[in-house]
């Protein structure tokens, strides 16, 4: 018997759905979510997609981020709506999702009393796996984290940015497909942001671990997540890969040697909204449908020979995440 | 993962090649599934209230209140042991000088009720307030088989206390030949002091474990079950000297287990306490039914209701 088919028959012999060889290419999908805690509504009618790799889910304080994370977790049954999680229902099946999940909650505390070797492995335990390959496990996951030489070490004596990669360590030490983390840089200073930023991307890369991670950070989701999710008042108000999301259909970006007036008189009599800064134009179509059978690129051409303006740059235009956030009135 | 260095992560050298970064590895291997979770949380939770992996301080408690359980026992097995022709020289038997099985519960009363005040709070209160409690739930634990696990980890410390001793006295009686006669005489006794042992842990361990899922103080939890307890012994004692119907008997927590265990083992009633004496045994064996579901409903109802995320 392989591997693969111990696992699957202990998965099965305990009530566990096996959750194939690579998983659903959709690790979370989340269909007219809504979740109320009394008369407050956090969620109302979420819906979204995460792909495999790192998404960030974004959104201010008390957006619904950690109630969405619990959510994935099936520790909140969602009032309307369906959620699936690497392709389970994580209320109905909570058991078998959450042993393929790993989790780093926002809060720091931890016992106190308890060296973070002991606290790892008894983690991976509860996740399932034996004693023993806890034990090895818990080792490689925390010097996987930097933590190798101070995992004898009480948790009540390490600092904060320790205590982050303790949870980190915790969320994969037993190979999870999927890890949940909930404001993962709360409390570092910004080498320890930095630091444990990268070690994220590594875990999402190089580890083949699926990532969610919440954060109200857009610059730190910007620059370590391949998807995000936004949450605005309840709903999903944009979602889809970071270089979309930044990027697309935003326009253009032209930066001419002279003669920018002209030419931005020019684009703006075919309808197009020109915004001017020195020698450099912003080009974007209006949001009416008038504009939208434009080739922007055909436009510009166009008009820049007919305008004589000596091309300099010429490239997408790309707007940061905080622009996109602002954008959609998150 | 099986190999030591591997595990330590430390560099490896052989013939002068060096391992230096071993990456990560998958795991392909068995997963126990929610058994194998509550296995290691009841495990995990026992080491806890009796302090092992933890420092000298943390011990003392469960293993002074270990040592005074046991300490009757030890006394009695040796005065039969040492004793016995001297009795007999008198007269008299060793069973009327020794205390029956029944009657050992008053000798160690103290020592389960500090064990019951301490090692509910100890592996409840504590997840809740260290921030255990999330993790756990996010594991394929489950409200009720964490509780489950929770439960069987202070049954099993209190079952140290309540099964151990009489065990003990049972085993060295019969091998000091001052015990049971024959295979059936010790089989006879042995269920006895099994079902016994059971009786007087789990309705402690219910009522510890309702109180203790009230609150997130483990002082204040233990503090509390010690209230519940002798205040249960003076209420019902009082209300039974000024006049009221002996079945009150039924709401002292303390010793209405002790009562139970000592009818099993054939005492006449009230020899543990005078006040049961009036008191049908169905009566007391509906009393530690209804009060041990309703602690334990209590503590499911609670459990359900905690939000760890929101």
């Amino acid at each position: 018997m392989g591997q693969e088919d111990t696992l699957s028959a202990a998965m099965r012999d305990h009530g566990f759905t096996d959750l194939g060889e690579g998983g659903p290419a959709s690790v979370v999908v989340g269909t007219d979510i809504v979740k109320r805690w009394g008369s407050t509504s956090v969620l109302d009618g979420a819906s979204f997609r995460v792909s495999r790799g790192i998404t960030g889910l974004l959104g201010t304080n008390g957006a619904g981020k950690t109630t969405l994370l619990g959510m994935m977790l099936g520790l909140h049954r969602p009032n309307d709506g369906s959620l699936r999680v690497l392709g389970l229902d994580p209320v109905r099946s909570g058991p078998a999702v959450r042993a393929r999940v790993g989790y780093s909650p926002e809060h720091h505390i931890l016992p106190p009393d308890t060296n973070a070797q002991d606290l790892v492995r008894h983690i991976a335990e509860v996740h399932g796996l034996p004693f023993r390959e806890a034990t090895g496990r818990a080792s490689d996951a925390l010097w996987q984290v930097g933590l190798g030489e101070e995992r004898f070490r009480p948790i009540g004596t390490m600092s904060t940015g320790q205590r982050q990669r303790v949870k980190l360590a915790m969320a994969i030490a037993h190979d999870p497909r999927l890890v949940l983390l909930d404001e993962p840089t709360d409390g570092l200073d910004p080498v320890q942001r930095d630091d444990m930023l990268a070690l994220i991307r590594r875990i999402g890369t190089e580890f083949g671990i699926d990532i969610i991670m919440s954060s109200h950070l857009l610059e730190e989701v910007e620059r370590v997540c391949d998807g995000a999710v936004i949450l605005s008042g309840g709903r999903v108000v944009a979602s889809g890969p970071i270089a979309e999301l930044t990027g697309g259909d935003r326009g253009l970006l032209v930066e001419v040697d002279d003669r920018a007036d002209d030419l931005a008189a020019r684009l703006r009599q075919r309808g197009l909204v020109v915004e001017t800064t020195g020698s450099r134009l912003v080009i974007t179509r209006p949001s009416d449908a008038e504009a939208e059978g434009h080739d922007l690129y055909d436009a510009v051409r166009d008009d820049l020979v007919a305008s004589g303006a000596g091309l300099r740059r010429l490239t997408n235009r790309t707007v940061s995440l905080e622009d996109v956030f602002l954008e959609v009135g998150a | 993962m099986t190999d030591a260095s591997a595990a330590s992560g430390t560099a490896s050298e052989i013939g002068g090649a060096r391992i230096l970064e071993r990456g990560y590895r998958s795991y392909d291997g068995p997963r126990l599934g929610v058994r194998g979770a509550m296995g290691s949380l009841t495990r995990h939770s026992v080491q806890r209230v009796l302090g092992l992996k933890r420092t000298f301080w943390n011990k003392i408690l469960p293993f002074g209140a270990i040592f005074l359980a046991y300490v009757p026992a030890i006394v009695f097995v040796g005065a039969a042991v040492f004793l016995k022709d001297r009795f007999e020289k008198n007269g008299i038997s060793v069973d009327q000088v020794i205390p029956s099985y029944g009657e050992y519960y008053l000798f160690v009363w103290a020592a389960i009720q500090v064990f019951a005040a301490f090692a509910a709070p100890e592996v409840l209160c504590t997840d809740r307030r260290n921030g255990m409690l999330g993790l756990y739930f996010s594991s394929p634990l489950r409200r009720d088989t964490y509780l489950a696990a929770k439960a069987a980890a202070v049954g099993i410390v209190l079952a140290l206390v309540t099964l151990g001793p009489p065990l003990f006295m049972l085993v060295a009686r019969a091998i000091a030949g001052v015990g049971p006669e024959g295979l059936g005489g010790f089989a006879s006794v042995l269920w006895k002091v099994i079902v016994g042992g059971v009786v007087v842990a789990v309705l402690p361990v219910a009522l510890s474990l309702a109180i203790a899922s009230t609150t997130t103080r483990r002082a204040a939890a233990s503090a509390a079950y010690m209230l519940v307890t002798i205040g249960s012994i003076a209420v019902t004692e009082t209300l039974i000297a000024a006049g009221s119907s002996a079945n009150v008997f039924v709401f002292d927590l303390a010793y209405l287990p002790l009562e139970l265990v000592g009818r099993l083992f054939g005492e006449l009633p009230g020899t543990i306490l005078t006040s049961a004496a009036t008191v049908p045994t169905s009566n007391l064996v509906i009393a530690y039914l209804v009060f041990t579901a309703a602690f334990v409903a209590f503590v499911r109802f609670r459990y359900q209701r905690i939000q760890v995320t929101r």
